[in-house]
């Protein structure tokens, strides 16, 4: 090679591998593009396919949902011989078509179509709640069936022991009991009843609502403006998602605490002294608990408090979930409130229904005056009626879009 | 008087109910007690800052604060002895202010004596506030045992009358909390020598409680969390046999035993504080000697605006304290003292392996 | 003849490829500024932060007088190491400054800032001034 082409070829493989060093360095400064370590969480081991915004439906190992078990709770749950005048059952207040509430009715009848002192709350979705009853009395659905069936007002039974009568006898029953516990005669017992009942109930779980598609489902279209408004409203002046949750990928709209939000006991203010006192000093058992709120409208007013006597649960009730809200009025423990409309007034006006009436002492820190408008308020309600599932949305009341 | 059949569970998840006020067996918070003549109950409510916006409108926040634990406290049956104000009813000092809080104090159905805080003081120095409530200073003797209250908010005479342009500036200046204009709180050597005077009078096994606004410790200087003179203090009450020390002004529960003292503070019933440690800077300086046998009290969520706040109602039996912090939004705590370790502890979460994840977090 | 430029061209290339390989390439250059600079620019920074603790402590980012300082002193609890995160008050995740937004309207009665007011640059300013130091941990409760 002559002298001039070896300089050609030293300056050649010079200039290739200082351009090659030229462009590593720019890429150098880029990250790598390995994701970091512990990037995404392990995806979870998927569980049975709830609806679009519900997070995985929450069974109790020693209940397992079986097709069987889910059938004969259903039928225990429409049974009306478990009454005393052979004409109440669970459907009674929980009508499937109302979305298992008695709507319009502000408090539910029972027998003789006695009245208690509670609205009857949705089935929908309650399996989802970590107690029952609007003071959380029931730590779960397998416990809470047992009570109507022996309360006063509602299927006014004595004891038990005629269901287990039934279910004991009836041939209708005994098979079904054979077959899915494995039990017959004396060996059935209200757990067993209880437990299909609960195993039914959490079968009514229900979200895709229009909010739904829009928030988890990323349909921009499914939701109206005002109700887009709503949902800005409803996590930031309007106060509301600190209780009624939503959260990144679910939305329950319940943080199944316990508050009061000055509903009813602002009735009773002046004789709370007298009537907590009375109340421990009788200290009920939980089954007398249960009849005596339910019978008693200024005990049923002391709401939690009956149950953890703790001052911080004086008036104090369960928030409700808000999915089908707009079909299951009235609303509030009582039934006191007509409208979602007038639940908004209720709330702008800081926890008393009436501008002008006083609010009560032991109103929950989260509840204050709110600073809307008119449009606001109607915003905040067309959000609501945005969250009515699909299967609800031929109901009276219903709203929301598409 | 109620017979109370709660359970020691329920009492534990529901300190706060009626028929536990005061007639729970003591050995329920495993304290030993001689004489039964000398169990009785108070009240502590403090820190109310009640705070004027303009006209009638006062900061709504602060007001139901105070409005619920008047309400809780005179639901409580049987009723306490008496109840204390433990300072700061008022933001700014201003009548308005005070005349506002008192009104709210006038619905307690029990007799109620004050302690001042610095943010009643430092506008007319205590000229409005002791026609509402009387002297700053003072002591008396209940059902065996000797109270005292001393005015532990003062500081040097130079910033008090000489620093500032007008009485509405010191106030403004001493209102806030992280003021690098501020100055340390003290007793001052007259109340010092009054406390030996008054002391004298008192047999050293009688039990001594001393109500104070500022913690008769030296916590965290940056924030007033701060007695100057604390050591001094502190010497005069060594003697005794059982003294306690009982203050306001940090919003946050703390205890601590020094020698033969025990200290509690009182919760807020307008608002929770960090704890000094939650500021970096002082942590990293080593600025801050925090009682650290303290459980600290969950984190606040500042939605609920009563969270975090709340009052206490104090045992006392043979002398000794237990402090049941009402709290809302969050387990109730029960502060008492253990006779085998001989130092306040909470009944509930002291050991670690029992703390619950909002105490171990943020 | 040509040759001879040739080969010249073509060393003076191969040094200029060379020196510009040590500098990074041919193209690029670092900025080179000076400790003037750093402590010019370290001022500009402290006087926003300032900016922010006066906002801090005035009772006019709300309506009814009350300052985050009252509950926050020296920006105590405030946590901005942890953001984003989820924030249950506001039902998803968030940035920094919507919390001090959520702040203003809640507590403080007031109007949310623009998120690109630069007082919200002050007031995040002055909250991470007071938090330097501690290591980053978002998304922690």
């Amino acid at each position: 090679m002559s002298r001039i082409r070896f300089l050609w070829l030293i300056a050649a493989v010079f200039l290739c591998a200082v351009s090659a060093r030229a462009a590593e360095t720019p890429a150098a400064a880029t990250p790598a593009a390995a994701a970091p370590a512990a990037a995404a969480p392990a995806a979870a081991a998927p569980a049975a396919k709830v609806p679009l915004g519900l997070p995985p439906l929450p069974v109790p190992a020693d209940n397992p949902q079986t097709p069987e078990k889910i059938a004969l709770g259903e039928k225990l749950f429409n049974d009306t011989r478990f009454s005393s005048t052979g004409t109440v059952n669970c459907a009674t207040c929980h009508v499937p078509g109302k979305a298992f509430t008695d709507s319009p009715l502000k408090t539910s009848e029972g027998i003789h179509k006695l009245t208690g002192t509670r609205n009857a709350p949705t089935v929908v979705n309650a399996a989802y709640m970590k107690t029952q009853f609007w003071d959380g009395r029931s730590p779960s659905l397998e416990d809470q069936s047992q009570h109507p069936f022996v309360n006063p007002v509602e299927m006014g039974l004595k004891d038990h022991q005629p269901i287990l009568d039934i279910v004991r006898s009836d041939p209708a029953y005994t098979a079904a009991f054979k077959s899915v516990f494995g039990k017959e005669g004396t060996a059935i017992t209200m757990d067993e009843v209880t437990k299909a009942i609960a195993a039914f109930e959490r079968t009514q779980i229900s979200a895709g609502s229009p909010f739904d598609q829009w928030y988890f489902g990323g349909n921009a279209e499914a939701i109206t403006p005002a109700q887009k408004r709503g949902f800005e409203l409803f996590v930031g002046a309007g106060r509301c998602v600190s209780c009624h949750t939503i959260e990144q990928t679910q939305a329950l709209f319940t943080d199944s605490r316990f508050h009061n939000i000055g509903v009813g006991i602002n009735t009773i203010q002046s004789e709370i002294p007298a009537l907590a006192g009375e109340f421990l000093r009788a200290k009920a058992t939980a089954s007398e608990v249960d009849k005596k709120v339910l019978t008693d409208k200024r005990t049923s007013e002391l709401g939690r408090f009956a149950i953890s006597r703790g001052f911080d649960d004086l008036g104090s009730f369960k928030t409700p979930t808000l999915r089908n809200v707009a079909v299951t009025a009235p609303y509030m423990h009582d039934g006191s409130i007509a409208t979602l409309k007038e639940v908004v007034v209720h709330y702008k006006n800081g926890g008393v229904t009436k501008e002008t009436d006083p609010v009560n002492d032991f109103l929950s820190g989260g509840i204050r005056p709110l600073v809307l408008t008119d449009e606001e308020v109607a915003d905040l309600v067309a959000f609501m009626e945005a969250l009515t599932s699909p299967e609800y949305a031929s109901m009276a009341g219903a709203g929301g879009t598409k | 008087m109620i017979e109370s059949r709660v359970t020691r569970r329920e009492f534990m998840k529901g300190a706060g109910a009626l028929a536990a006020a005061s007639c729970l067996p003591v050995s329920l918070v495993e304290l030993a007690f001689a004489d039964e003549r000398q169990n009785f109950t108070f009240a502590y409510i403090s820190d109310a800052h009640i705070q004027h916006i303009s006209g009638t409108k006062f900061v709504r926040n602060w007001d139901r604060g105070l409005i619920r634990a008047v309400a809780e406290t005179n639901l409580m049956t049987p009723k306490p002895d008496f109840v204390v104000f433990g300072g700061d009813l008022a933001q700014l000092g201003t009548k308005a202010e005070l005349d506002h809080g008192a009104e709210m104090l006038a619905k307690l159905n029990v007799k109620y004596r004050c302690v001042m805080g610095e943010h009643d003081y430092y506008l007319d120095l205590g000229k409005y506030w002791s026609e509402l409530f009387g002297p700053h200073y003072y002591s008396w003797d209940h059902k065996g045992v000797h109270f005292v209250v001393l005015n532990s908010i003062l500081t040097y005479d130079d910033w008090t009358h000489n620093r500032w342009p007008t009485a509405e500036q010191r106030m403004l200046e001493m209102a806030g909390l992280d003021n690098p204009n501020g100055s340390p709180f003290m007793v001052g050597e007259a109340q010092r020598k009054w406390l030996a005077e008054d002391l004298a009078k008192v047999k050293k096994d009688t039990p001594l409680v001393v109500f104070s606004h500022s913690p008769i410790q030296k916590i965290y200087k940056g924030w007033n969390f701060w007695t100057e003179d604390a050591e001094e203090v502190q010497a005069l009450l060594a003697s005794y046999s059982d003294p306690t020390v009982i203050y306001g002004h940090v919003h946050q529960i703390q205890y601590n035993q020094i020698g033969k003292i025990a200290f509690h503070s009182v919760m807020a019933t307008a608002w929770p504080w960090p704890y000094p440690e939650s500021y970096a800077q002082a942590q990293a300086q080593g600025q801050i000697q925090f009682p650290k046998l303290t459980v600290p009290m969950n984190r606040a969520d500042p939605f609920f605006e009563r969270d975090a706040t709340g009052w206490q109602f104090i045992d006392v039996a043979s002398g000794r304290t237990t402090m049941k912090y009402n709290l809302y939004n969050n387990t109730n705590r029960v502060v008492a003292f253990n006779t085998k370790t001989g130092q306040p502890e909470d009944t509930a979460f002291q050991d670690q392996a029992g703390r619950i994840e909002p105490q171990i977090h943020y | 003849m040509s040759r001879k430029i040739a080969a010249f061209v073509l060393a003076a290339a191969a040094v200029a490829a060379i020196a510009g390989g040590i500098t990074g390439g041919i193209t690029a250059r670092a900025d080179e500024f000076t400790k003037e600079d750093l402590a010019r620019w370290e001022q500009e920074y402290m006087s926003v932060v300032q900016t922010g603790r006066e906002l801090w402590t005035s009772p006019s980012l709300g309506t009814n007088g009350v300052a985050c300082a009252q509950c926050h002193p020296n920006a105590a609890n405030t946590h901005p190491e942890t953001y984003p995160k989820f924030q249950q008050q506001i039902g998803r995740v968030i940035a920094l400054r919507d919390m001090i937004n959520w702040c203003i309207q809640q507590p403080l009665e007031g109007k949310p800032l623009a998120l690109d007011d630069p007082r919200m640059v002050a007031i995040e300013a002055y909250v991470a001034y007071e938090r330097r130091g501690v290591e980053m941990a978002p998304g922690k409760h």
